[in-house]
């Protein structure tokens, strides 16, 4: 399983930038754009972050263990260090 | 549909919503632009011009809480972050909106010391 991986939504702008981010640095992800699952697989991304937050707010960052909500430059930098 | 039209149509709507609340339309006229066509896409979709940032689910009152302009239903959260959580929507006082960041509403909580 890759490092990164991440649900994002195909509408969001700060999904767009986060995918950017990371392949900008040549950094291999896997994403799932909410938006255009379906309804089960919807059901389970979700659950999953809903073990984390209680909005379903994107993009949702996973780099190894550590979860990151919302784009965010400085904590996925810090959190590639931590996998490195 | 014409999409420019409409999206003119959605700035004037929400220009009213917003401004009494004390937010303009970001100056990054591409994330504004972008948002607003996500949200003519959406509206197509769902008959409603739901938050491009935030996912729907089945539960009703969840996702009326995110059409926008959603400000109202998460006010604090996104008076502490400047904006709202897609950021087409700044304070009046933003001029660089670049800096902003997305601060998810537990971390919101915790260095606010609210509970949920």
């Amino acid at each position: 399983m890759k490092r990164v991986s991440m649900y994002t939504l195909s509408t969001c702008p700060w999904c767009r930038k986060t995918k950017k981010f990371f392949k900008d640095r040549n950094i291999p992800f896997d994403f799932i754009d909410y938006d255009l699952a379906g309804e089960q697989e919807q059901e389970k991304i979700s659950d999953d972050m809903m073990k984390y937050t209680g909005h379903i707010s994107f993009p949702f960052v996973r780099i190894g263990d550590k979860v990151i909500i919302g784009y965010n430059p400085e904590q996925y930098d810090e959190a590639l260090k931590q996998v490195a | 549909m014409d999409v420019e039209a409409r999206k003119k149509a959605l700035r004037f709507m929400f220009r009213q919503v917003v401004e009494p609340l004390g937010y303009k339309f970001t100056p990054d006229e591409d994330t504004a632009d972008f948002c607003l066509g996500q949200e003519v896409r959406l509206e197509q979709k769902h008959g409603v011009p739901y938050c491009p940032c935030q996912g729907l689910t089945k539960d009703h009152k969840h996702n009326i809480r995110i059409i926008c302009p959603c400000i109202p239903y998460h006010r604090e959260h996104f008076d502490y972050m400047k904006m709202c959580w897609c950021g087409l929507y700044v304070h009046k006082d933003v001029t660089d909106p670049g800096r902003l960041r997305q601060i998810p509403y537990e971390e919101f909580l915790k260095r606010t010391g609210r509970k949920p």
